[in-house]
């Protein structure tokens, strides 16, 4: 029981230190409050269900396969990248043989494949990312280190507005089922769904830049520049959440549990957001691991739209351009937080629904 | 629902929506030049760096011993740190007399020897710099690049005294001057670049002497220049320059229309019609070709009537009516508005004519023509170009043509083994103002040459032009080459010459223009 109410007392800490770090990032002060804020929280939550569930032998298991995906990953995206046409170099203005050859001599291209390949696993292996073939001279750790916190602070945000609407709205959605707020909060939620970013992004510049003149079109300088950006990536996640949470609140709240819970009197406040919604979030944390590590990893046309220095355009980028240790070092980073947030979900799966057993 | 309405307005006064006259880094908006410089700029070691971006920030924090004259139709080279230069006879031998009154940022004296160390550097193979081509012409320089020759005093560069150096040339070299203005020869200090390594181009570390200097570089996001107050010529009119990174282009026109920006560099082509009639809009046409060339080794392009039948059909007003620019359609293979501009080379748009050349060909009638494929990179002006084309030609000819789109670089690829398409597509700017810019891409030994065609008069033609001095002579060497190229074997069909088209805040005076699209700020001057 003592152990029960210190678990309690740290979340409720863990999630003051949240808000507060959130909140003094948005204003722009104490960023790196909130960054270490942010790490002792995920860290601290891990620890937490790790000890609670007794689940240590499972986490190392997991992340022995995290290394093997990771691994395999690196290795077929090296290969995928060597295959196919076209070279870092290859410009409109071709360039002369002897020049290719330095190039290819500074770069170690002129080296066979495989001792190529030795020599990038090698370096990886001690946490050299290597050097960017176009932003010559800047090594690709830099160049992450430069636009992931920027793509991270605006997915954070877009992801505690998506949970923040979606949920609600689902659950509001489900208990009038059938009624006009359900109709009214899944036409909303489909139109998220079904409208595309590029064009959100647009109409919010229109209305919110040009109509009536109250924020900036662009840049990520402040509070007032990571409302619109915020509110078009989000969108989308909420609607799918609203749509995910309400079929699954649907579900649940016809089973037997529920009967009894209406049945001893309790309100129905309580039925819903207690016991019902609790049991409903395991579709949402399914789609949490996937979604979390795209909107983290940067999203690329909200950034373009919003001229935001993030790491999206770099996914995209870095491919056209056939920067080879940038591509790697990106995939490699999107792998490392999508193997992340899938075990972080998996987690707190045994969190959520105490019938799950992990270890 | 009020307390909502109450926090969200509270919030919007507290995070400043308000516009301020501050500007990002605290530097006044009035004495700020907020320009956008599009992409992070991949290096801005200038003996490194190969793109536009690079070159606009390096082309006001530096300097190179050469400036171009953009009042000079000819674009001729003036005095920049070298105060007069004299060449021999046959343009071969050129001696450069340095200012003896400039100093780098940090206080250096500038004198010869790091003229010489910047060549060397750019020529040295460790360096692996994209641009060492550029110094072919002196002697050894290629040898030196190559690793042949170890010893750089080999290599043509003497100097003469602190302040003078002297260039031997492996052949002769009327426009060798001009080339000096390209950032990739500008000087360096061998000793910041070896102190700092890769990140001696950090704004901290970086040591230039130009009208301007570094003062931040948030990557992917913004560069502020500021006024160097210690710059040898005029100094700069406007104290700040903030280059913002803006790609996307209708972004960068959002921001200009609410002012967080005073100049528009690339219009989004979609509102080119709207934009052209805003009395902001300034357009230039630019050293640059937009040209279509065909693969010899292809059928039916292996017959030259085939090919001279298609030059003749493509209008190629039409093509810019469909693009709705102000490119400036031409059959010259030099842009409008340099040496070798030719009105009457080429083979003018005439379908009775087209008709003739197909009727010519082996091929007799459209019928028996086999289908061409014509290959663009993926791109909206490309694919719209290209469907005009196709529709031209079926119309005039009655020939077929599938379009073809690739990805940028497996485009390239392509061209490299010069397979896999029978008409292709090729912008060319030029990186100094000269016609060999140009005439040389289609020499049998050049590298862009994608054409399979190769023709040892023409390549003697442009060899003669390069060392001729007589401007009269060297236009007539060029006019015969083009005639060759265009007419007689009519393997490429220019279309147009680029034209730049911008958007200037009517506060902003004195930004020139010029031909050769470099953005140099020092000009500028803000009013209220």
């Amino acid at each position: 029981m003592e152990k029960e109410k210190l678990f309690d007392a740290y979340k409720i800490f863990m999630g003051l230190m949240a808000l507060m770090g959130l909140i003094m990032s948005f204003f722009g002060f104490g960023i790196p409050f909130f960054w270490t804020t942010f790490g002792i929280l995920v860290l601290g939550s891990f620890i937490v269900v790790v000890i609670k569930q007794n689940m240590l032998s499972y986490l190392l298991k997991r992340c022995f396969e995290a290394g093997i995906t990771l691994f395999i990953i690196a290795t077929l995206v090296f290969l995928l990248l060597r295959l196919m046409p076209g070279g870092p170099f290859d410009a409109e203005k071709a360039l002369p043989p002897e020049v290719m050859a330095n190039l290819a001599a500074k770069y170690n291209l002129d080296a066979p494949l495989y001792q190529q390949f030795f020599q990038y696993m090698n370096q990886l292996v001690h946490g050299d990312l290597g050097e960017s073939y176009k932003y010559i001279g800047r090594p690709v750790s830099t160049i992450i280190g430069d636009t992931f916190p920027v793509s991270f602070q605006l997915g954070v945000y877009a992801l505690i507005l998506s949970y923040l609407v979606g949920i609600p709205l689902g659950v509001i959605a489900a208990n009038k089922h059938n009624s006009w707020l359900d109709s009214s909060s899944m036409f909303v939620a489909m139109s998220g769904v079904s409208l595309p970013s590029f064009l959100t992004g647009a109409i919010f510049i229109f209305l919110f830049c040009f109509q009536w003149k109250l924020l900036p079109p662009g840049s990520w300088e402040g509070p007032s520049f990571y409302i619109l950006p915020v509110l078009t990536l989000g969108l989308r996640p909420a609607a799918i959440i609203a749509r995910l949470t309400r079929s699954s609140v649907l579900d649940v709240i016809r089973s037997d549990f529920v009967r009894t819970a209406y049945a001893k009197g309790l309100s129905q406040r309580v039925i819903l957001f207690k016991h019902v919604l609790k049991n409903s979030l395991i579709p949402v944390l399914t789609y949490s691991g996937p979604l979390i590590a795209d909107i983290l990893s940067g999203a690329f046309i909200i950034e373009m739209i919003f001229s935001i220095p993030g790491m999206g355009k770099h996914l995209i980028l870095s491919v056209t351009n056939r920067d080879y240790p940038l591509v790697l070092g990106l995939a490699l980073l999107f792998s490392v937080i999508l193997v992340l947030c899938n075990l972080v979900v998996d987690l707190f799966y045994a969190v959520v629904d105490p019938r799950i057993q992990l270890a | 629902m009020k307390s909502l309405i109450v926090l969200v307005s509270l919030f919007l006064v507290f995070s400043g929506c308000t516009k301020s006259s501050k500007l990002k880094y605290g530097v006044d908006r009035s004495e700020t030049l907020i320009n956008n410089l599009q992409t992070e700029p991949p290096s801005l070691d200038w003996h490194k760096g190969t793109d536009t971006t690079s070159s606009e920030v390096v082309g006001n924090i530096m300097e190179g011993l050469t400036a171009l004259d953009f009042d000079d139709p000819n674009l001729k080279p003036v005095p920049a740190l070298a105060l007069n230069w004299q060449g021999d006879k046959a343009s071969r031998v050129w001696t450069f007399t340095l200012r003896e009154d400039v100093k780098w940022t940090d206080g250096v004296l500038f004198e010869a020897q790091q003229v010489a160390d910047g060549w060397e550097r750019l020529l040295n193979p460790k360096t692996a710099a994209q641009y060492s081509y550029f110094l072919y012409p002196i002697k050894n320089a290629k040898a030196y690049n190559e690793g042949k020759i170890k010893d750089f005093s080999q290599v043509g560069i003497k100097i003469l005294a602190k302040n003078k150096i002297q260039v031997t040339l492996e052949e002769p070299m009327s426009f060798f001057p001009s080339i000096l203005n390209h950032h990739s020869t500008f000087p360096i200090r061998k000793d910041i670049v070896e102190k700092f390594g890769d990140r001696w181009t950090n704004p901290e570390n970086i040591v230039t002497l130009g009208a301007y200097k570094l003062s931040k570089w948030d990557h992917d996001d913004a560069i502020l220049l500021e006024r160097n107050e210690n710059y040898f010529g005029e100094k700069a009119k406007t104290k700040y320059v903030l280059e913002r990174m803006i790609q996307e282009q209708s972004s960068a026109l959002n921001a200009f229309d609410v002012g967080d920006l005073d100049i528009l560099q690339e219009l989004p082509s979609t509102e080119l019609g709207i934009l052209k009639k805003r009395k902001e809009y300034v357009k230039t046409p630019l050293l640059g070709i937009y040209f279509y060339g065909f693969n010899i080794k292809q059928k039916p392009l292996d017959d030259a009537n085939i090919r001279r039948a298609i030059a003749a059909a493509i209008d190629k007003k039409e093509i810019i009516k469909v693009l709705n620019g102000e490119q400036i359609p031409g059959s010259s293979f030099v842009p409008n508005g340099m040496l070798g501009y030719e009105i009457d080379v080429g083979i003018p748009y005439n379908v009775e004519k087209a008709k003739e050349y197909l009727a010519k060909s082996s091929y007799k009638t459209s019928d028996k023509v086999p289908k061409i494929t014509l290959l663009f990179n993926t791109n909206e002006n490309h694919q719209k170009m290209a469907e005009n084309v196709q529709a031209q030609l079926k119309k005039n000819l009655g020939l077929n043509i599938e379009l073809k789109n690739e990805e940028w670089k497996v485009l390239l690829d392509r061209y490299k083994v010069k397979k896999g398409y029978g008409i292709y597509r090729l912008g060319w700017i030029a990186d100094y103002s000269d016609p060999d810019n140009f005439m040389q891409i289609m020499t049998s030994y050049s590298e862009n040459n994608h054409t399979n065609w190769q023709n040892p008069q023409y390549d003697e033609l442009v060899k003669k032009a390069l060392s001729e001095q007589e401007v009269q002579k060297r236009k007539d060497y060029y006019k015969e080459a083009q005639k060759i190229l265009l007419e007689e074997a009519a393997a490429v069909v220019p279309i147009y010459t680029y034209v730049h088209s911008i958007l200037v805040n009517p506060r902003v005076r004195g930004y020139k223009t010029n031909p050769m699209d470099q953005k140099i700020f020092k000009t500028v001057e803000l009013v209220k």
